[in-house]
């Protein structure tokens, strides 16, 4: 069954200014030459600031108020962050090296490296207290960039973004919900394009034209010097059904001689009811469960059940710290979520006797989507708590960057604690009755008549995840274990 | 690239250095209640010189932060008490684990620091 075509909303790219900025043929670099700018001041002030976590660049932007805007564009917006990413400047330098030439290895083009990463990110960032270290965080970003630069210049393919890139995955799993998506116009104009720019780069050394037949007549296609790259990630635009693969980079948009691709304004979350928009492999469906496992998880981590599990893992000869962490992290991120999902997969096979039908990877892979809203309410509950509880002490760091005096007493002003709490709860709640409407739908499209039972073992598993997120939330934060890094 | 970096160099150029001690005083810190609970709280200063006779005359003040990044600090002023010791009002926002930089400046403009890491309970 090929998927249905995505329906194409007003073109963002049609909007004025922003529109023009983001079709120009620099507009990408213009948006990554900040964030470099800002990375390079995140690293300098890691290494040679003071490393007082509150007072230091380095772990002010990235570890409060970049997680709480990122979340915030991924829900109104759509994939900023990897529209505008300093991380994949190294690809253009090592396409100017001529370095890419291998495809990835065939095992790991899937998103199981990318789960492994982002868990690996997670467990780095507990083992060794990234929020309190400046100077560690510091080397976190230096060694992104390398990695960045390593594999884009060893492979083709955009290989970093595509299968390794946590932060990447992270925002591909939630740009799933964004009201935006990249689309083309008029499927019959790509058929008939014979370059396939939006692939294969408008870009020649030696400038070419060439006529395609279009539906409404013939059209000049040119290439050459002045042309830009097509898609890094390979990505065929008349294919895209998902928010789960792309980049935002636009590449395609500027390298289509035909104008026929844009950045389609769409029903917030539409292709989470879409049947089939996502590949239906386990590698995929584990990521989005476990991403919302992992971020109970993670709020798990700032609470005092986490030390208090510690100490009884410790009591039971089990002392050692990144050793407790990584069991953590193992079972409540991976073997939780993926034995979960099975048995959800299974019951619900049990209870509408379709197990001859459907496979276990079937079933598991129609649901998944309906883990995006509540992994992504409880990831926005979670940022959204240390971005609002006092949102402006970036101004008086800044300002100490700049070498002028923080302004403490003026912009270290608490917010109200009960104001976050409720819009905690709300995105909460409003995850989980998203998740619950998509649940649903795919109960009903798979069961039919059936639908109640085979749609009873997931919203128990979603309502249990929900309330588990809602537990941990009402209990006090407390961040420790970092003494050490403090001298 | 190289123009983001060298900019980025120049901006970290500007950063002040922290202040230098300039005055060798012996600075003490106790809290109410003890051990620190989250709440309303005094931070109870003692500072004597080297000689350790009580400083009577200085201008104290506190700031207190997390660990982690993010967290709002707590600032505070120190009122004489008599005989060398300041209580400052104070508030513990949040548990987990906190410092508390103390600083003192005598009325000749002599400034003396200490920082204090401290575990704050539920």
């Amino acid at each position: 069954m090929t998927p249905r075509p995505v329906l194409i909303g007003r073109d963002v790219l049609r909007l004025p200014l922003v529109g023009r900025l983001l079709r120009w043929r620099w507009g990408r670099l213009a948006l990554q030459l900040p964030l470099l700018l800002v990375a390079a001041a995140l690293v300098i002030d890691g290494f040679a600031g003071p490393q007082d976590a509150p007072r230091n660049l380095a772990t002010v932007v990235p570890w409060v108020h970049f997680r709480g805007l990122a979340v915030l564009a991924l829900l109104l917006a759509g994939n900023l962050f990897c529209m505008a990413c300093p991380f994949t400047l190294p690809r253009t330098l090592a396409r100017g090296l001529s370095l890419r030439r291998r495809r990835f290895p065939r095992r790991l083009r899937g998103k199981w490296l990318a789960l492994v990463s982002l868990l690996g990110l997670f467990l780095v960032y507990e083992i060794f207290s990234l929020w309190a270290s400046p100077l560690l965080t510091a080397w976190l970003i230096v060694a992104y960039f390398a990695a960045a630069f390593i594999l884009e210049a060893w492979f083709g393919e955009s290989a970093f973004c595509k299968y390794v890139c946590p932060l990447g995955t992270f925002n591909f799993v939630y740009s799933t919900l964004s009201p935006t998506q990249i689309a083309v116009k008029d499927r019959a104009v790509c058929a008939a394009c014979a370059g396939k720019e939006c692939v294969r780069g408008s870009y020649r050394r030696l400038p070419n034209a060439r006529v395609d037949v279009l539906p409404d007549g013939p059209r000049e296609a040119r290439q050459g010097p002045s042309g830009t790259p097509g898609c890094g990630l390979l990505l065929f635009p008349p294919q895209l059904t998902t928010n789960l693969d792309c980049t935002f980079c636009l590449d395609c948009v500027r390298a289509c001689p035909h104008d026929n691709i844009a950045l389609a304004a769409r029903r917030p979350g539409g292709e989470l009811l879409r049947p089939r928009a996502w590949r239906q492999r386990w590698d995929v469906t584990l990521l989005v469960v476990a991403l919302a496992f992992i971020g109970v998880v993670s709020a798990f981590s700032m609470t005092p059940p986490r030390y208090e599990l510690q100490s009884s893992l410790s009591r039971l000869g089990f002392a050692d710290e990144p050793l407790q962490l990584l069991a953590i992290f193992g079972v409540g991120g991976l073997l939780l979520p993926a034995g979960a999902a099975l048995l959800a997969a299974r019951l619900g096979q049990a209870l509408t006797r379709t197990s001859r039908r459907l496979s276990l990877r079937q079933t598991a892979a129609a649901f998944a989507p309906a883990f995006a809203p509540l992994g992504f309410g409880i990831w926005a509950a979670h940022y959204s708590f240390h971005f609002l509880v006092a949102p402006l002490t970036l101004i008086p760091v800044v300002q100490e960057f700049l070498g002028q005096p923080g302004e403490w007493a003026r912009f270290g002003v608490m917010g109200d604690l009960t104001a976050i709490g409720l819009l905690q709860a709300a995105l909460l709640l409003g995850g989980f009755l998203w998740s619950l409407w998509i649940a649903q739908r795919a109960a009903f499209r798979l069961y039919r008549r059936d639908a109640l039972p085979g749609l009873l073992p997931w919203a128990l598993l979603l309502l249990a995840l929900m309330l588990a997120a809602g537990y941990l939330f009402t209990l006090p934060m407390e961040m420790r274990g970092t003494d050490f890094l403090l001298g | 690239m190289l123009v983001a970096l060298l900019v980025a160099l120049l901006l970290a150029g500007c950063r002040q250095p922290p202040p230098t001690p300039t005055a060798a005083l012996q600075i003490d810190l106790t809290y109410e209640p003890a051990p620190a609970r989250v709440g309303q709280a005094a931070l109870l200063i003692t500072v004597r010189d080297t000689a350790g006779q009580p400083v009577t005359d200085a201008k104290v003040s506190a700031r207190g932060d997390m660990s982690h990044a993010g967290m709002a600090p707590v600032l505070g002023e120190g009122e004489p008490q008599g005989n060398g010791r300041y209580r400052v009002p104070f508030e513990w926002t949040m548990s987990g684990d906190w410092f508390v930089d103390v600083t003192v400046t005598l009325p000749d403009g002599a400034v003396a620091q200490q920082r204090f890491d401290l575990t704050v309970s539920r």
